[in-house]
């Protein structure tokens, strides 16, 4: 029982925090192993690449982020000076941001509830011994993921078109893209694309549990719903906070869907999403207040899901 | 947890040689007016643009200059991204050679010190007797002794409309706004809308404004001055307010689908629009071959003669070409030889911007999908009567956004034009302050 139960809550510990903290905990007792060449050898690949893509731009993105423009004349050459603060006090005061931050906090409190229940439902329907054509409806459920974001956001923008959808019936009459309903609608394409996704990663938990289990349950007058609720879910919990984080890390930073919704819908704006904002402002461009807002939005989202992790972690504990 | 200490101490001094070579690269001085001077052999120039059907015409130049080959790149429209590349690509240092940019654009370019100055250039300085008088304003900003472009064409407008449904309706077409109002009304009593109210295309409500008279930048040589809500802006934007008010005009999100289909399906009737706006019908609404016509913009005083301009586009050398001397005679090439215009005109029906270009035999022509009126002959009037005093500001891009948030809200609903252009000149001037551009607050 507690075997796979271990070595699953590794596997968020890990994956969760896909990069900034990795080697905190691993590398405490690895320090006094004499294969020093070995491990540069093995490490070395990927530390540079994770240098040159992660590092290198978050320490400049950073750097960007204390300077200032300073020229002379309506068109003097521009010249970066340190500013200090400055950048973040703007991305402070800046009130259309901090609306688009509470925008997408409220996208995910409803959306990635919904998303989540129906990818355990479904991973927990394929797991059943009572579904048929299992193969068929895991490649089924998990085709959409295989969309591209923009495509799919396309697709669903035409769905919801008022005049030229083939549900012209439905949509002359609600319009999903007003202003009250476009969060919405976007929601509903976040969550077509990815339920498959994180179905796959629940039923992979699934698959991993030991079948003896299930043995003992029944014998124990377990039916399918009680072994779903008692047994199972409970052992692919890890698994669970796993896409939770996923997806709360995917809620702040949406980008492609708003941006393709942009160009039809009255209701997006320039502004609507914090990388919608980030995106706007490097066009002007003003890349020193764009690097600024990215990296309060990249310390926002890990205070969320550090939070979100700590939180659920605790619950695990008692 | 030194190592790490270590690791990030080294990531971060990386991080900061690569900012400050990004830094000196964009702080250097203008190129010396002495340094355009041919290159010797064989040169490769990129140029990146998104008209349509550009690498035709360039092939042909290439047929021809051996020694000087362009090699074409194409991105989305301006705004739609290509500018945003143009930015990210000067602050690399791996703009390409040549850019197509819109005027509205071209201060914000310079403004980002991206592009060259081609004054010294072979011949460029004797090239403003060739251009129609106010295109050769927009790139040398007024300076005498700089040109920071060669104009490619030009965006006079004038309403194109449906000829067969104003005939069949009894319905004059109009010449004045207030005329325009009166048809709006009977159109809309026949269930179709006189035209769609474009909540993104601010360029397109600037060319109202400019036909009005209006001026939203001033640039005294000391200050900006932003004035997007100056009398004339305000009653250009309370006249289309109405309309929407008033559901005389539809406000289908512009170039999507509804928008073609409105135009497709004979809902809308008329669209105030540039040139180039003839090829955008064509393509969009397919099915309404032949039904079109072109009169001159509606006038805010019976008699007036005045027309606004929407878009048009430059061919610029950028920052750091290697070879400003040949990239500046391939530019007046595209923008000046019979053959290139009338090449540039059949594919993507632009309108040059070069004197000789106006009489161009294909612009003499009757085009079959307007009932074979020859509707450059309007443009030609239209684009004599444009002023030559509008300028440009120098964040237009973030202008356009602002703006357009606003003009989005206004038609949900929720919020007015008038509310709209009051945010974006406030936005437009912390835009400003923000990289220390100066401006009358």
């Amino acid at each position: 029982m507690s075997a796979p139960a271990a070595s699953l809550t590794d596997a968020p510990g890990r994956a969760a925090r896909p990069s900034k903290s990795r080697d905190r905990k691993p590398r405490a007792p690895k320090v006094r192993v004499q294969h020093t060449g070995a491990i540069l050898a093995f490490v070395l690949p990927f530390g540079i690449l994770f240098g040159l893509f992660y590092l290198v731009p978050i320490g400049y993105a950073i750097y960007e982020s204390l300077l200032v423009i300073k020229r002379e004349g309506t068109f003097g050459a521009a010249t970066e000076v340190f500013g200090g603060f400055s950048q973040y006090i703007l991305v402070f005061q800046n009130g259309p941001f901090w609306q688009s931050i509470g925008r997408v906090l409220m996208f995910g409190v409803v959306q990635v509830p919904i998303m989540l229940g129906l990818a355990l439902l479904f991973a927990l329907l394929l797991d059943s011994p009572l579904l048929r054509g299992k193969r068929f409806f895991r490649l089924a459920f998990f085709v959409p993921y295989a969309v591209p974001g923009v495509i799919a956001a396309i697709m669903w923008g035409y769905l919801y078109s008022p005049n030229l959808s083939p549900f012209s019936a439905v949509t002359e009459n609600v319009n999903f893209l007003s202003a009250d309903l476009v969060l919405w609608s976007i929601a509903n394409v976040v969550t077509w694309v990815y339920v498959g996704y994180n179905m796959l990663i629940i039923y992979s938990a699934l698959l991993a549990i030991p079948t003896e289990l299930y043995e003992a349950a029944r014998l124990d007058g377990a039916g399918q719903m009680r072994i779903a609720w008692s047994v199972k879910i409970p052992l692919i919990m890890p698994a669970i906070v796993l896409t939770a984080i996923f997806s709360i890390i995917g809620t702040l930073q949406l980008l492609a869907e708003p941006q393709v919704f942009r160009s039809f819908s009255s209701a997006v704006t320039s502004t609507f999403t914090p990388n919608l904002t980030v995106y706007t402002t490097s066009s002007i461009p003003n890349v020193n207040l764009a690097a600024a807002f990215s990296v309060v939005l990249a310390v926002a989202t890990f205070i969320l899901s550090f939070t979100f992790l700590k939180f659920t972690q605790r619950k695990e504990a008692k | 947890m030194r190592m790490k200490k270590r690791a990030v101490a080294v990531a971060l001094l990386t991080a900061a040689t690569v900012a400050l070579t990004g830094c000196a690269t964009s702080g250097s001085t203008g190129t010396d007016a002495a340094a355009c001077a041919p290159s010797k052999g064989k040169v490769d120039l990129t140029f990146t643009t998104w008209i349509p059907g550009m690498e035709d015409t360039v092939a042909v130049w290439n047929k021809a200059n051996p020694d000087i080959q362009v090699k074409v790149q194409t991105g989305p429209n301006g705004n739609g991204g290509t500018y945003q590349n143009f930015f990210n690509q000067l602050k690399a240092g791996n703009a390409p050679d040549l850019g197509q940019i819109e005027y509205d654009a071209l201060p914000n370019f310079r403004v980002q010190d991206g592009l060259t100055d081609l004054a010294a250039c072979d011949g460029v300085l004797d090239a403003k007797s060739d251009f129609v008088d106010w295109t050769w304003g927009q790139v040398n900003f007024g300076e005498d002794k700089s040109v920071y472009a060669i104009p490619q064409d030009a965006g006079p407008m004038a309403m194109f409309y449906r000829a067969d449904l104003f005939k069949a309706n009894n319905i004059a077409i109009p010449t004045t706004w207030a005329e325009y109002t009166t048809a709006a009304e009977k159109i809309r009593a026949t269930g179709g809308y006189i035209t769609n109210f474009s909540q993104s295309d601010i360029n397109q409500f600037a060319g109202f404004v400019w036909q009005a008279g209006g001026k939203w930048f001033k640039n005294d040589g000391d200050k900006w001055t932003v004035d997007l809500t100056d009398p004339t802006t305000t009653k250009v934007a309370a006249y289309w307010q109405d309309l929407i008010d008033r559901d005389l005009v539809s406000t289908n999100p512009p170039w999507t689908d509804e928008w073609n289909n409105a135009y497709n399906s004979g809902s809308d009737w008329t669209w105030n629009s540039a040139a180039w706006g003839a090829n955008s019908i064509a393509s969009g609404a397919p099915d309404t071959a032949g039904k079109w016509a072109v009169a001159q913009s509606p006038q805010w005083k019976a008699g007036d003669k005045a027309s606004g301009n929407w878009g048009g586009s430059s061919t610029a050398v950028f920052k750091g070409s290697k070879h400003p001397y040949e990239a500046a005679k391939f530019a007046l090439w595209l923008n000046t030889s019979a053959e290139s215009l009338t090449m540039l005109n059949k594919s993507a029906n632009l309108y040059p911007a070069a004197k000789s270009g106006l009489d161009l035999p294909a612009l003499k022509e009757g085009v079959p999908f307007y009932g074979d009126q020859a509707i450059y002959d309007e443009f030609a009037i239209a684009s004599a009567q444009v002023s030559p005093d509008f300028v440009w500001g120098p964040t237009m891009t973030q202008t356009y956004n602002d703006v357009s948030d606003g003009f989005k809200a206004a038609v949900s609903g929720k919020g007015t034009l008038d509310e709209a252009l009051k945010v974006g000149q406030a936005n437009t001037i912390a835009a400003m302050t923000a990289q220390s551009i100066p401006v009358n607050k």
